[in-house]
């Protein structure tokens, strides 16, 4: 058997196969479980309290040592807001592993506003950095 | 902000953003492919071995093969590297001691990353620029007598790569397991101890222990294996070939596979480990590890995984390996071995998918920061944050093509070469069952890698 047949056989079934692939992946879009997978995740995507510009809201407490939510997903637009409301017993500092990343310093105090946005497109991890936990992971898409 | 409070938890030890997942459509094509070629090959190909680095290859002019031989030009290779090793230690000890150093992205992004993608486009080049050996050479400079350069005690052959298989797991340790891998003090604990390592053994061993024991150079020798480059093995010419051909040039020593088990494991858990649910596991668990902290107890936990990634990879390699009829019992121990060459594309693959927007990024970001190693804002050869482009980041569509074709394509050259390899060492008659195995694994690791780079 020549070699070119062999190509053309492997290049046929993989065609086949990639096609059905495809079809099949539709009916299950990839990204609509991220957001579900951390059960102590409590957060408002889109909230309508941003105003006209559509963007991310995710809200942050910190109780007696205690971060809610922790590892939890979002989604996010690149070049558009995302807040951190933060409501803290402590003073802590908000890691924000972005290109290029962002500090916040978090006080003791209630509902304190961090807002931000991330132009270059990926996963975004927000760390507290005294508890050493990641908070949430913003998928930035373009 | 003090000193020790800028010092965070960085992924990769280098900051900034990771790599969008890849779609469950591309993930799903991916894995397609690489099941369709595995079948093709295992079902239509040759049957008779075809790769072999013993064929000549085309050479290329005399004055390439005198240019890379020359001792002048070697030593100014390993110059301009020392020199380069002095301005990243400068930087690290006198640079800023927080994330703006450039001291992590030195040595996680183009050490270990560039150095496979220089190694597999030109061939083992730490071999010359190694600062290790360069001192080494200084030191032998002055002497005389022959013996030292030998060492005063002869390596065991059957140590093999097994030192190298410490110091490479001591690297993904600190990058992947360890409690902070950005920590500039980490970092040049474990240079320092490297260092000491080389040296202490190179005294002892002779020069044969750079080529055993440096996880860099042995990094490096391993995926060289797959560069179109390689020498004429009757007259030593340089010359451009097949790199199927090139590829089973891999030695055969103890520890081979465990070499590419801690390479391809490593790189499996890095995606495995950025998952929420690893995440969320650590969280959980930590402190039910007795004797330590929470925090070290997340360490103990990461440690244990990336053993169990890596022990996962050598053990089902080396079973699949071994699973084939009509050979003796001596034969069969070797076979793991014999066909160790064969991961080596599924590694440069899948090291390239997940790496390759770190490499140029964060590549770039560092080069940056080496332009103003003491945090002065100097701007030497004019270069400025502002200069990086993130090409692939904004073009994500680009970017998981070039991953998933990068872990297609490794897998199908693996399991050519692993069929190849296959016809040589299996008796006729068990060559098409005694592969079932191998390349039921192959599909596995690729399926797997496929699946991380989507999930994670």
């Amino acid at each position: 058997m020549s070699r070119s047949c062999i190509w053309r056989i492997a290049s046929a079934i993989g065609a086949a196969v990639a096609v059905l692939a495809a079809c099949g992946s539709e009916t299950s879009p990839p990204n609509s479980s991220s957001a579900s997978q951390s059960p102590s995740a409590q957060i408002s995507a889109a909230a309508p309290s941003t105003g006209a510009e559509a963007g991310t809201v995710i809200d942050v407490t910190v109780d007696e040592g205690v971060a809610t939510p922790t590892n939890a997903e979002v989604q996010a637009v690149a070049g558009q807001p995302i807040v951190l409301q933060v409501t803290s017993d402590a003073a802590d500092s908000l890691h924000v592993h972005s290109v290029p990343e962002y500090i916040f310093d978090v006080a003791a105090a209630p509902y304190q506003r961090f807002e931000f946005t991330v132009d270059i497109p990926g996963r975004v991890a927000v760390e507290l950095h005294d508890l050493h936990v990641t908070v949430v992971t913003i998928e930035v898409r373009p | 902000m003090t000193p020790e409070a800028a010092v965070t938890v960085l992924a990769h030890g280098v900051g900034g953003s990771t790599d969008l997942p890849v779609p469950l459509s591309y993930a799903l094509i991916g894995a397609a492919w690489a099941l369709a070629a595995t079948f093709a090959v295992v079902a239509v190909a040759w049957s008779t071995p075809r790769f072999d680095p013993a064929k000549p290859g085309r050479e290329l002019p005399a004055w390439v093969t005198a240019v890379v031989d020359s001792p002048v030009v070697r030593w100014i290779v390993a110059g301009a590297a020392a020199i380069f090793s002095i301005w990243v230690a400068v930087a690290a000890i006198w640079g800023p001691q927080d994330s703006d150093n450039a001291l992590p992205g030195v040595f996680y992004v183009l050490l270990w990353v560039g150095l496979v993608a220089i190694s597999v486009v030109v061939g083992p080049v730490w071999r010359v620029i190694s600062p290790v050996r360069t001192v080494w050479r200084l030191v032998q400079v002055g002497r005389r007598d022959a013996a030292a350069s030998q060492g005063r005690v002869q390596y065991r052959p059957d140590w093999g790569y097994w030192p190298a298989v410490v110091g490479l797991f001591a690297f993904v340790w600190l990058e992947l397991a360890s409690s902070d891998p950005g920590s500039l003090t980490a970092i040049k604990i474990w240079t320092l101890i490297y260092l000491v390592a080389m040296l202490a053994g190179a005294a002892l061993f002779g020069s044969t222990w750079f080529a055993r024991a440096d996880p860099f150079e042995v990094y490096g020798v391993t995926v060289s294996r797959l560069a179109p480059f390689r020498r004429n093995r009757v007259t030593g010419r340089i010359v451009v070939g097949n790199p199927l051909d090139h590829l089973p040039s891999m030695p055969v020593r103890p520890g081979t596979v465990a070499v590419m088990a801690v390479l391809l494991g490593s790189t499996a858990f890095d995606s495995f480990s950025q998952s929420a649910t690893f995440s969320n596991f650590v969280n959980r668990n930590d402190a039910a590890i007795p004797l330590v902290g929470d925090s070290a107890g997340g360490t103990v936990l990461r440690t244990l995984t990336l053993l169990l990634f890596v022990l996962a990879v050598g053990v089902t390699f080396s079973a699949a390996a071994r699973a084939a009829a009509g050979v003796g019992r001596e034969r069969r121990r070797e076979l793991p071995a014999l066909l160790a060459h064969s991961l080596i594309p599924i590694v440069v693959g899948y090291i390239f998918a997940h790496y390759l927007s770190y490499l140029v990024e964060r590549g770039q970001e560092t080069i940056v920061r080496l332009a103003d190693p003491l945090g002065r804002g100097w701007h030497l050869l004019g270069l400025d944050s502002g200069d990086v482009q993130y090409l692939l980041s904004l073009n994500p569509t680009l970017l998981w093509t070039i991953k998933v074709a990068a872990v297609v394509i490794g897998h199908i050259l693996a399991v050519i070469a692993a069929h190849d390899k296959a016809l040589r060492v299996l008796p006729v008659g068990h060559q098409l069952t005694g592969q079932l195995a191998m390349m039921l694994t192959m599909v596995g690791y690729t399926f797997a890698g496929l699946y991380l780079l989507f999930g994670a």
